[in-house]
């Protein structure tokens, strides 16, 4: 900078001549940025925690999220009908109503 | 607001000292496309008479049939070039030996596909643009009283055979073939079959069967899984080790034990009430053999896991095949092989999703185009328009309805060609409608650039350029946009004539 710009074209040869080099003794090079710390852990994230993107996109989320609500139970557990979904079992004789 | 000139010199140059703001640098190079118009025409083109079926999608290749349906062939787009020595070459007019088919197109090969028997069908073209990949389908001839088979659907024609074929569009060798035999796919406008990125799924009618497949980098065809039947591989070999339940028993198909269980759980949960629930329960089972009764009608893809598929009952007793309404909507995982979501086509919730994210139905245009296809989605004026239509629609559960029976959707992509983008161009698009760009030939296709909407800014004839004599019945002609280049095909086919095929072009 400073006499740098004095060389470059330029309509009136005066311009830029007045412009001093900066102050040489704050040099950016050493100049360390200032850091601010918090002074409490109130908002850290947890540990573990991974940020990925969704890979569903909200057309699916939207259906799952509507089903979630439909099929959520509201009444006692002891009603509950979700069937266990990891093992087939076996049932008896089918019932004939399925005609 | 800095003043931009609709000037294309001055675009240039705009374009060389001026940065745009973040993220539109592609929208801005597309104005150019209000200045590069194809404005020219040469009519009545000497070409093959092949029926020009499309552009693929990153315009390295036109696609087309043989009159006889029965050959590919497979041009490449390039450009004329002539030389003119004179000093003043704008006022000539093209020397003839430019106005031609081969000016623009060169012949890259003619593969056959069908046998003598078999006709390929013509409006079946999907292309997998990440290997130059072409899927093609051939046919025979529709079986009267095709035998009574089990498993089978009676009502629904049977084709004797039925050919998907891959073809690497690069230099024509078929990869691979997929074939069907005495079943139905609905092949017209590409109906029975979805596609997304690699996968493909190809509904049976006949035998009410999904087949998946994959497409591999080196160009074969290979199974997934079958849904229909059976949900998961091992169903089949579960229920054949145990038989003594299949004797005497009766199982409905795997794809509606799903959908008749979400629909006994989703009311057994929702409705606190026990006399209520009850009394839902009672019209379930009122109902219950309608359920069984269903077919699986059409399908989409919503991502690699989750198809779309919509249920139905066939009207009976008539020619063409068609679905009775009300017709039904289920979301399907194909991992858990779980329904997820089940809607009836009047239903608010589903139409409210269709009209919020109908890009996302449409989600199989993973192409750089995707964001260009005008749509009510991504484009202010089709929005508008889409908002007229619906604001002057007699009843909205009518119009739901009608918007809600385009789902799910087809594979079928619009044109992606800048003309045919509402931000840049206003056309009339309800004579000339996106998907497949019929129009009346006598009529000229009128372009106006949307930044000066006062000036016409280009128009398409399709017709003969001296006009029609009087008496003759007007003909529709078919347009083919070529998806970047100022560059367009008009098409007028009858019967009985040969087919008249324009240029349009800038010059």
């Amino acid at each position: 900078m400073g006499s740098l710009l004095a060389d470059w074209p330029s309509y009136n040869p005066h311009n830029f001549s007045q412009i001093r080099p900066a102050d040489p003794s704050a040099q950016p090079s050493k100049l360390t940025p200032i850091t601010y710390h918090p002074t409490h852990n109130r908002t850290l994230p947890p540990p573990n925690q991974v940020i990925s993107t969704e890979t569903r996109h909200i057309l699916l989320r939207r259906f799952y999220q509507k089903s979630v609500e439909k099929l959520r139970p509201k009444r006692a557990a002891s009603d509950n009908l979700t069937p266990d979904h990891g093992s087939k079992q076996l049932r008896g004789a089918f019932a004939d109503g399925c005609n | 607001m800095m003043f931009r000139s609709n000037n294309l010199a001055a675009r240039v140059f705009e374009r060389q000292i001026l940065t745009p703001r973040p993220g539109t640098s592609v929208n801005l190079v597309r104005l150019f496309y209000e200045n590069l118009v194809p404005s020219c025409t040469i009519y009545d083109v000497d070409c093959p008479d092949h029926g020009f079926h499309k552009f693929t999608d990153d315009g390295q290749y036109l696609v087309s049939f043989s009159r006889n349906c029965q050959d590919l062939i497979v041009y490449r787009p390039t450009w004329f070039s002539f030389s003119c020595k004179e000093e003043d070459c704008d006022s000539h007019s093209l020397p003839e030996k430019a106005k031609r088919f081969d000016s623009f197109f060169t012949q890259l090969y003619c593969v056959s596909l069908a046998s003598s028997t078999e006709y390929i069908c013509r409006q079946f073209f999907l292309y997998v643009q990440s290997h130059q990949f072409g899927l093609f389908a051939t046919c025979t001839a529709r079986c009267i009283d095709a035998p009574t088979t089990e498993g089978a659907i009676d009502e629904i024609p049977s084709i004797e055979k039925i050919t998907f074929y891959l073809v690497r569009l690069e230099d024509g060798v078929i990869l691979d073939e997929k074939a069907f035999c005495n079943d139905f796919v609905s092949l017209a406008e590409i109906m029975g079959v979805s596609f997304y990125e690699d996968l493909l799924c190809i509904l049976s009618l006949r035998y009410q069967t999904l087949h998946v497949l994959q497409i591999l980098n080196s160009g074969g065809l290979v199974d997934v899984r079958n849904i229909g039947i059976f949900c998961r591989e091992d169903d089949e070999l579960f229920l054949n080790t145990h038989a003594q339940i299949t004797q005497g028993g009766y199982f409905l198909s795997g794809i509606k034990q799903r959908l008749l269980s979400f629909v006994f759980r989703r009311i057994w949960n929702e409705e606190a009430d026990p006399t209520l629930r009850v009394q839902h329960l009672k019209e379930f089972y009122f109902r219950f053999q309608d359920f069984v009764d269903f077919i699986m009608w059409k399908m989409q893809f919503l991502d690699r896991h989750h198809l779309l598929i919509r249920f139905g009952h066939m009207d009976k007793g008539v020619d063409r095949i068609t679905i009775q309404h009300p017709t039904f909507f289920a979301v399907y995982n194909m991992e858990t092989t779980e329904i997820v979501a089940f809607y009836e086509d009047s239903s608010e919730e589903l139409y409210s999703l269709f009209e919020q994210f109908w890009g996302d139905f449409h989600c199989s245009r993973n192409s750089l185009h995707a964001n260009f296809i005008s749509s009510h989605c991504n484009n202010i004026y089709a929005l508008d328009e889409y908002r007229c239509m619906k604001n002057s629609a007699n009843s909205t559960s009518q119009f739901m309805k009608m918007m809600i029976s385009s789902l799910p959707v087809n594979c079928q992509t619009p044109c992606p060609s800048p003309y045919l983008d509402l931000s840049l161009f206003q056309y009339n698009h309800k004579l000339f409608p996106i998907f497949h760009h019929v129009h009346s030939a006598e009529r000229p296709v009128e372009f106006t650039s949307r930044r000066q909407p006062n000036v016409l800014n280009f128009k398409i004839k399709s017709g003969p350029e001296a006009g029609v004599p009087d008496g003759r019945p007007e003909r529709s002609s078919l347009f083919r946009f070529h998806p970047y280049l100022p560059l367009a095909l008009s098409i007028q086919r009858t019967n009985m004539q040969p087919t008249v095929v324009n240029i349009h072009f800038r010059r």
